[in-house]
């Protein structure tokens, strides 16, 4: 460290020491003169024993140390002779550039999405706490829920947990003075900021007591983005009223700034006390109910409590409660297997760190995928510069071999290699972290626009910073090593004997350079196939209905604080009137929006002439009659639904169901599915009461990956109180947006429109994942392919140039042009095949890996990697052709001549 | 002449540099002479390899330096020892003491 600093301040260190040694000299001089000895004779003494310029060298050892100065010497050299060559110096540099740069902007997704620590007090002591079995409990939201009450049990045991939070995620409408908008919000316990330790950076942050009792706290704490984005970061915000779902809350505070949630893909505009749950989620009373499921549960454990001690240690409380559970009131009335199941549940701790995130859990796989595309992109561009280099080195025989010859050391000149190999990466990393923000931007871009817009940022962290100087480092090193391997194994007899250019040694390694950029090639591409096809093979396949012109948008009126039977009346005021315009051809209602991901689902009993359950879940829906018209689903036995489905007034409940054909497939084999009678649910006691009247096509209702069963039930009839809309425009669909917002804002210009888009963008957005794994992978493969036809056309040319003497003794024989070109086409086929047979395992083993993220292709696909070895053959070969031409054009008076 | 004088043994220079500051703060030349009158003439002390070991005890945190007017009026880098270089002196006048003890114990022995 003082070494650097001493170098930085090296001018000012030589002023010092000239002025020290002229002192010294000086009035040695005027001693020795006043002892009587003459000034030129005086002179001359002192400088002997001085030695003045040996001083100068052994002091500014000490400064810089022996190695640091001769590194600084190589690298200044290296700068020389690379600006000298800038052809070779932009080739390397734009391969480093890219492999680096794309590293580092996938590495900095990967790090903020997968790897990055909450900005929170000792995040390593945070566990998720999840119930491992069976429930027995219905429920909303994402993943590893559990109910109110279990947290509040949780709180109790001390001895494990410094604390324990529970939160949910959710949207409501806001209205602070203007209109109401959609916002996200976390739904949070009044523990959650003192577990995470965060405080506030305005107000305060919700307390204990806000949370007390149901209804206990009407107040919201404001995250500090929002609060600069909306209040322009007013200091009075403190105390003022804001109305969530149309319920007036009062802004206490704002939360310090770093902290944004524990889910690094949602980031809440504000904070609510879970006791004001009923308000913040219309229609939800069960905020005390143990049978609902709906919050995660998060605990800071105690200093010198382990995950595992802790999960041992609460297993005793957790198998009281399940007991205790078993005799409460409202336990549904199950079989002896859910008993068992229930009573055999365990509670698991997850370490946390990190939070709790489902966009984690649906890109951290795609995002490890990428990362280690790029890092073989990495290290390609890593043995084409190596390549570059060796092609370098050998031009630069002959000053190598001088240098030997000169006493030069072979590690000394190894060093020099490798100070040429930094200097390059380090020059390339600059660049590509200069790229890394565009690049980080393009790659959030492929991501759902509120990820993109909130939760991800493309800024260079310090951290990501570090990354691509390691990165860099690391590939200078790696790219520079075959090079001073072969330089310390330099025959400088024979360098010095030749007549221009190196040894064979240089070849042998440059074929191995090129075979190994093949095989990581061919990796690249074959990955490229898979993701383009399973992309491709989606898009092929689309979502089983007409999406031409089909816009859809949803309504929540319950968040307006309208009732459910007024929520009702309006979406059919709605319906009605949209069927009505002139601008839309046709419209439809439904409960669930399709291609989110979500469903709502449930096992069903059937029965035909003996009863049974179906094996997994049925993904259910309610529909108004117009649904499969609006949407182009036809219908293929049976009839649609129509006002016989209604049940009388007062009375709820469904009487009619139509399934589709994968129902009818997988449960009814063939058997008439019209008239079987099925019921919602397992239980016993399970009314089989629904009467099948229709079968319709497949179509794709979570994703347009998974095949499902569907059932699908007149909308109205249960408590539906949203909806979405599915409307099919007559003409543009600008033209039907403007439409719809007029009857919406005639319906109740209070009422916002939400996810208002047409059903293309959400076939794309259901795809953005398949969409940034097939343009990255093709982007890396294009590169692959590439880098390695540069290396290959490089290392012909190079042995062609090496053996213009030899073809010309050949062609002076009597051989043919056409043979000249075989000789030289073997040579390269040779890499070509060894790189495809070194790659095939490595296709093979990580097929595996990704096969998760494939549809409708096997991971080991056959046709993929013969049309990927065939694409990397041919354009191989066709780069070899070019170097064999000349050596076919050569004339053998010339090629005699040479040299 | 040289032949009369024993050049410094290794090592030795920088203990005797710490010992000649450790009375009071000098200069280059000044440590030289005060070397040369010290010893009485006795040590050859290679004026060349005086201002690398300066420079390398400086380097250790041993000695501070600081430009001052010296006495004949002009500008000059006096050396002083800092509070690690006082430590360190005592550690190597220490270990001296115990190595040269030793060494007249074997030549006493040898000469018995």
């Amino acid at each position: 460290m003082r070494q650097i600093f001493n170098w930085i301040r090296r001018e000012s260190l030589e002023r010092g020491l000239d002025r020290e040694l002229q002192y010294h000299f000086d009035r040695r001089v005027a001693d020795l003169t006043a002892a009587g000895m003459p000034e030129p004779e005086a002179r001359r003494r002192i400088a002997v024993e001085l030695g003045l310029a040996q001083v100068r060298e052994e002091v500014r050892d000490i400064w810089l140390t022996r190695w640091l100065r001769d590194f600084l010497y190589d690298l200044r050299f290296s700068t020389r002779s690379l600006l000298r060559s800038p052809a070779f110096t932009g080739a390397t540099l734009l391969s480093l550039a890219l492999g680096i740069g794309a590293t580092t902007a996938i590495y900095s997704l990967v790090d903020q999405v997968v790897l990055h620590s909450l900005p929170v007090r000792e995040p390593e002591r945070l566990v998720l706490i999840d119930w491992k079995g069976e429930q027995l409990a219905n429920g909303f939201g994402s993943y590893n829920l559990m109910s109110y009450p279990i947290c509040r049990d949780l709180q109790q045991q001390i001895d494990f947990f410094q604390g324990v939070l529970c939160r949910a995620e959710t949207t409501v409408n806001l209205s602070a003075g203007g209109d109401p908008k959609p916002v996200g919000a976390e739904i949070v316990s009044g523990s959650y900021f003192a577990v995470l330790g965060v405080g506030p950076a305005l107000g305060r942050i919700i307390e204990d007591q806000d949370d007390a009792a149901p209804l206990a706290g009407p107040v919201i704490v404001l995250s500090y983005d929002f609060w600069q984005s909306q209040f322009a970061g007013a200091p009075d915000v403190l105390g003022r009223k804001v109305l969530v779902n149309q319920h007036p809350m009062t802004i206490v505070g704002v939360a310090a700034a770093p902290f944004r949630g524990i889910d690094v893909g949602v980031v809440p505009a504000f904070w609510i006390p879970a006791s004001m749950s009923e308000q913040v989620v219309p229609g939800f009373h069960d905020l005390l109910d143990r049978r609902t499921r709906w919050l995660q549960i998060l605990g800071r454990l105690r200093p010198n409590v382990t995950t595992a001690h802790a999960q041992a240690g609460l297993q005793p409380f957790f198998k009281a409660m399940l007991e205790e559970d078993t005799h409460r009131a409202g336990f549904p009335t199950v079989t002896a297997t859910d008993r068992r199941r229930f009573l055999a549940s365990t509670l698991q701790l997850t370490p946390a760190p990190q939070g709790h995130s489902g966009l984690r859990r649906s890109l951290s796989q795609p995002l490890w995928v990428l990362f280690a595309a790029t890092g073989v992109l990495l290290g390609l561009a890593c043995l084409n510069v190596a390549g570059l280099f060796l092609a370098r080195g050998s031009a630069r025989g002959r000053e190598i071999g001088t240098r030997l010859a000169l006493g030069a050391s072979r590690g000394r000149i190894g060093r020099q290699l490798l100070a040429d190999g930094l200097l390059l990466s380090l020059a390339g990393g600059a660049l590509g972290i200069a790229l890394g923000p565009q690049a980080i931007r393009a790659l959030i871009a492929f991501l759902p626009r509120e990820v993109a817009s909130n939760a991800l940022h493309a800024s260079l962290s310090p951290h990501l910073v570090a990354f691509a100087f390691l990165v860099s480092v690391a590939s200078g090193i790696l790219s520079s090593l075959a090079p001073a391997v072969h330089a310390g194994r330099y025959n400088l007899i024979a360098s010095l004997r030749e007549r221009g250019g190196s040894g064979l040694g240089g070849i042998r390694l440059r074929k191995c350079i090129v075979t190994l950029q093949v095989a990581f090639s061919l990796i690249l591409i074959v990955g490229a196939g898979l993701f383009l096809r399973s992309l491709s093979g989606l898009l092929a396949k689309g979502p089983g209905f007409d999406t031409a012109k089909l816009l859809s948008f949803s309504l929540d009126p319950e968040k307006n604080a309208y009732s459910q039977d007024q929520a009702r009346q309006l979406i059919r005021r709605v319906e009605t009137e949209l069927r009505a315009a002139p601008a839309t051809r046709n419209s439809a209602v439904a409960r669930v929006r399709l291609l989110t991901g979500g469903s709502w689902n449930n096992p069903v009993t059937i029965q035909t002439d003996h009863r049974f359950t179906s094996d997994r879940d049925v993904e259910m829906n309610a529909v108004s009659p117009s649904f499969f018209a609006t949407m182009h689903i036809p219908l293929l036995a049976g009839r649609n639904f129509d006002e016989h489905d209604s049940r009388p007034i007062g009375e709820t409940g469904r009487r009619s169901v139509i399934v589709n054909q994968a129902f009818a497939d997988r449960y009814l084999d063939g058997r008439d599915p019209l008239g079987v009678r099925i019921g919602s649910g397992t239980l016993p006691e399970t009314k089989t009461d629904i009467e099948i009247v229709g079968v319709v096509g497949d179509i794709s209702y979570r994703s347009l990956r998974e095949p499902s069963e569907e059932a699908w039930f007149p909308i109205f009839e249960g408590d539906d109180a949203m909806g979405t809309f599915y409307v099919r425009a007559r003409g543009t669909p600008e033209e039907a947006f403007q439409t719809i917002r007029q009857i919406v804002h005639r319906a109740d210009p209070q009422l916002p429109i939400l996810s208002f888009r047409t059903v293309d963008e959400q076939v794309g957005r259901s795809l953005s994942t398949e969409r940034l794994l097939a343009a990255l992978s093709g982007s890396f493969g294009a590169l692959a392919l590439l880098l390695s036809l540069i290396g290959l056309y490089g290392v012909m040319s190079f042995v062609v140039t090496q053996r213009t003497r030899e073809l010309g003794i050949r062609l002076a024989l009597g051989a043919t042009g056409a043979s000249a070109i075989r000789l030289v086409l073997r040579d390269a086929a040779a890499m070509i095949v060894a790189g495809i047979a070194i790659a095939l395992p490595c296709v093979a083993a990580l097929g595996r890996l990704v096969q998760s993220q494939l549809f409708g292709i096997a991971a080991i696909d056959p046709a993929t990697v013969a049309g990927a070895s065939l694409l990397l053959g041919g354009a191989s070969i066709a780069a070899a052709l070019v170097p064999a031409w000349r050596a076919a054009r050569l004339r053998p008076t010339d090629a005699l001549r040479l040299d | 002449m040289p032949s009369s004088r024993f050049p410094i043994p290794q090592g030795t220079l920088d203990m005797l540099i710490l010992q000649i500051l450790s009375l009071e703060p000098a200069h280059g030349y000044g440590i030289a002479q005060r070397l040369e009158q010290i010893s009485r003439s006795v040590v050859q002390v290679n004026q060349g390899s005086l201002y690398p070991a300066l420079h390398r005890l400086q380097q250790k945190g041993w000695l501070r330096a600081e430009w001052k007017q010296s006495e004949t009026g002009r500008e000059a880098k006096f050396y002083a020892l800092t509070a690690a270089g006082r430590r360190q002196l005592a550690l190597e006048k220490d270990s001296w003491a115990r190595l040269s003890g030793a060494v007249n114990l074997i030549f006493e022995e040898g000469s018995r």
